[in-house]
């Protein structure tokens, strides 16, 4: 694979060095934000989509909005963008307020869910559209697509070949090479992979990765797709209702979820609530030795939900001892490529997923008893609202 | 699936039928047009081309087609602006009242056109207007109007507005917009429907009858000639007008296969 870029690409700013060296990690060359919004509103007629949110993105980042179908997060991107209005807050990039700024006199582009390549342009043309929009004349309007063709790994004869000619991948690519011949200073994306089939997508994920770290610019990428998320972005913003729920790198998301709607948007989880009445702290479902608890720190005041991932839960083995321990029987049993899954009905009903690596693999006749385990430094507290 | 032999000889009757009950009166007319009788009548004696020369000589055969081509590309060039930004309104903006305004701009369409023609001929008289073939154009427009802003609608509802959305976030004003995308996106509805509305418009013959007052269009001449005074060119009239029309057909196809390809071409 071709990994050299043309060094026109690379932010300066960002200050990667074109020498094909390995970007410099942002945290050391990047503090101020590119993007603030301040109580961002939206309502249509009756209904609040956007409630008075606030964020902050880094230059150089790659932040992932990701929430349900109706959580607000398309017309938060189309807010930024500028193709929508807001009923009332501020949006800032860099030092300037572009709120009141219609969308295309805004430095910001947006790669389209649909894509939105015109069909009746080729793919050359489609790329340099922008350029030609700004005036750029023809001849270096067409050597910029030829490297911005290298760029998203197309062949250089792709410059002729008609949309309608090239497959799903390819279209991706050309309508990426088209963004960044914008260039601009906030590159947008909504969904634009979520037609793709898995393979492709997959695929296309890790390049879009490895070209914000090539190129230093900030993405800013709205999806369903917790996973598509987790593989490329610094940061998730998980967005509920027209809010933001949670904003922060995805590990500390997947494993010190804020709240149960994050807890279970981010993948399967374990959630045993705390025992009402108890003299000590105790938790439905599970059992949990009080000089664990109280030696872990465990407040008997807390209320709310013991969040386990099925990974970090085990099938004891006779004798084996973890913080917290049930009694069940393995209901069934699912292959998932590299782990294994394991579904355990515990005495009160709750069912437990448990995931193993396929090497750890057990043998289990229906009905078997058996013994579910975790320790609580790879469990996490969730504070009830 | 094919069909068995029985099947697929009644099939073959069964589209010869139905092409000769479409095509036989216009090739009897084409027919009578080269017949040196006054009347029709098979079989024909003597060919011979004398109509078409009168016909092409005379002042009365010369001023019908153009006043008919003057009304028809008139109400061609008016229905294809008005049927553009008319689709657009519809199809692109979201405002008060769009669905039953779109109902209403459609209605024409379906009410018979005598009576169109009836009640704009009141209407001018009412307003003092003296009917002449400009009164006809507004007539035409009324029902032909209509049917090309529905034509340019279906194109423009089977396009994603992402596009215009695209456009305008790389930095396209609306007039840019509109150049680079929404115009040539819509352009081949916006042909289609000139097509149609010059051939609705030259072949039309009841609303023009109510309203080109003193004038004529062709078609009202076929009828006045059938009417009283039969003249053997009102079967070469007759055709000299579908040959229009087909030339005119032919000449747009060949230039959209034309653009095409020279597309093909030039992106190649």
């Amino acid at each position: 694979m071709n990994l050299v870029t043309p060094a026109r690409l690379l932010d300066e700013k960002a200050g990667v060095s074109h020498s094909g060296a390995p970007p410099v990690p942002r945290a050391m060359t990047q503090t101020q934000p590119i993007l603030r919004i301040v109580d961002l509103k939206k309502t249509f007629d009756e209904f609040t989509a956007l409630d008075s949110v606030n964020l902050t993105v880094d230059d150089g980042e790659f932040l992932a909005i990701v929430g349900p179908s109706g959580s607000g997060k398309t017309t938060l991107i189309r807010l930024l963008v500028g193709m929508e209005e807001p009923t009332s807050g501020e949006i800032w990039l860099k030092d300037r307020r572009i709120d009141d700024v219609p969308a295309n006199r805004r430095p910001t582009c947006m790669v389209f869910q649909s894509l939105a390549l015109f069909p009746h342009r080729s793919v050359g043309e489609n790329i340099e559209f922008p350029l030609k929009i700004r005036g750029v004349d023809a001849a270096q309007r067409r050597a910029r697509a030829l490297e911005l063709l290298d760029v998203v790994r197309l062949p250089q004869h792709y410059y002729d070949k008609r949309i309608q000619q090239c497959s799903g991948g390819e279209r991706q690519r050309v309508a990426l090479a088209r963004a960044l011949a914008f260039d601009p200073e906030i590159l947008f994306f909504d969904e634009p992979l979520s037609a793709l089939d898995f393979r492709l997508r997959k695929m296309l994920e890790k390049e879009l990765k490895d070209l914000h770290q090539r190129t230093g610019k900030t993405f800013i990428y709205i999806t369903h797709s917790l996973e598509e998320a987790m593989v490329m972005s610094d940061r998730i913003a998980i967005m509920k209702s027209g809010g933001f729920e949670q904003i922060g790198p995805a590990e500390e998301i997947y494993a010190k979820p804020k709240s149960r709607f994050v807890a279970e948007f981010m993948g399967e989880v374990n959630l045993f609530h705390t025992r009402d009445g108890a003299a000590s702290i105790a938790f439905e479902d599970v059992s949990i030795d009080p000089a664990v608890a109280k030696a872990r720190g465990l407040s008997p005041e807390f209320k709310g939900y013991l969040m386990a991932r099925p990974e970090s839960v085990r099938l004891l083995a006779a004798g084996e001892v973890a913080d917290a321990t049930a009694d069940g029987v393995i209901e069934s049993e699912y292959l998932l490529g590299s782990r294994m899954q394991y579904l355990v009905r515990l005495a009160s009903g709750y069912k437990v997923t448990v995931e193993l690596s396929r090497e750890n693999r057990v043998s289990w006749e229906p009905g078997a008893r058996t013994r579910i385990g975790f320790d609580l430094d790879r469990a996490h507290l969730i504070q009830e609202a | 699936m094919n069909p068995s032999k029985g099947g697929r000889i009644g099939l073959y009757a069964y589209g010869i039928l139905i092409l000769a009950f479409l095509y036989l009166p216009l090739i009897s007319v084409g027919f009578a047009s080269v017949s040196q009788a006054r009347y029709l009548s098979f079989p024909i004696r003597q060919y011979t081309t004398q109509w078409y020369g009168q016909a092409l000589e005379s002042d009365t055969v010369s001023d019908l087609l153009w006043i008919s081509l003057q009304v028809a590309t008139i109400v061609t060039i008016i229905s294809m602006v008005l049927g553009f930004f008319g689709a657009l309104a519809f199809a692109r903006y979201h405002w008060r009242f769009r669905r039953l305004y779109q109902k209403l701009i459609l209605l024409p369409i379906f009410f018979p056109q005598s009576v169109l023609g009836l009640a704009l001929l009141m209407w001018f008289n009412a307003v003092g207007i003296t009917p002449t073939w400009h009164t006809a154009i507004i007539a035409h427009l009324v029902w032909i109007a209509p049917i090309a802003t529905l034509i340019i609608a279906i194109r423009a509802y089977s396009f994603d507005p992402a596009l215009e959305e695209a456009a305008r976030d790389m930095g396209c004003s609306t007039w840019q917009t509109l150049r680079e995308v929404t115009i040539p996106l819509l352009m081949p509805g916006v042909i289609s429907a000139g097509l149609f509305s010059f051939l609705l418009s030259w072949g039309n013959f009841p609303l023009s009858l109510f309203t080109t007052g003193a004038d004529l269009t062709l078609p009202e001449w076929l009828y006045a000639k059938m009417v009283s005074g039969y003249s053997p060119l009102v079967p070469t009239v007759g055709m000299l007008s579908v040959a229009a029309s087909i030339v005119l057909v032919v000449v747009a196809f060949a230039v959209s296969m034309l653009t095409t390809r020279f597309k093909r071409n030039t992106t190649n």
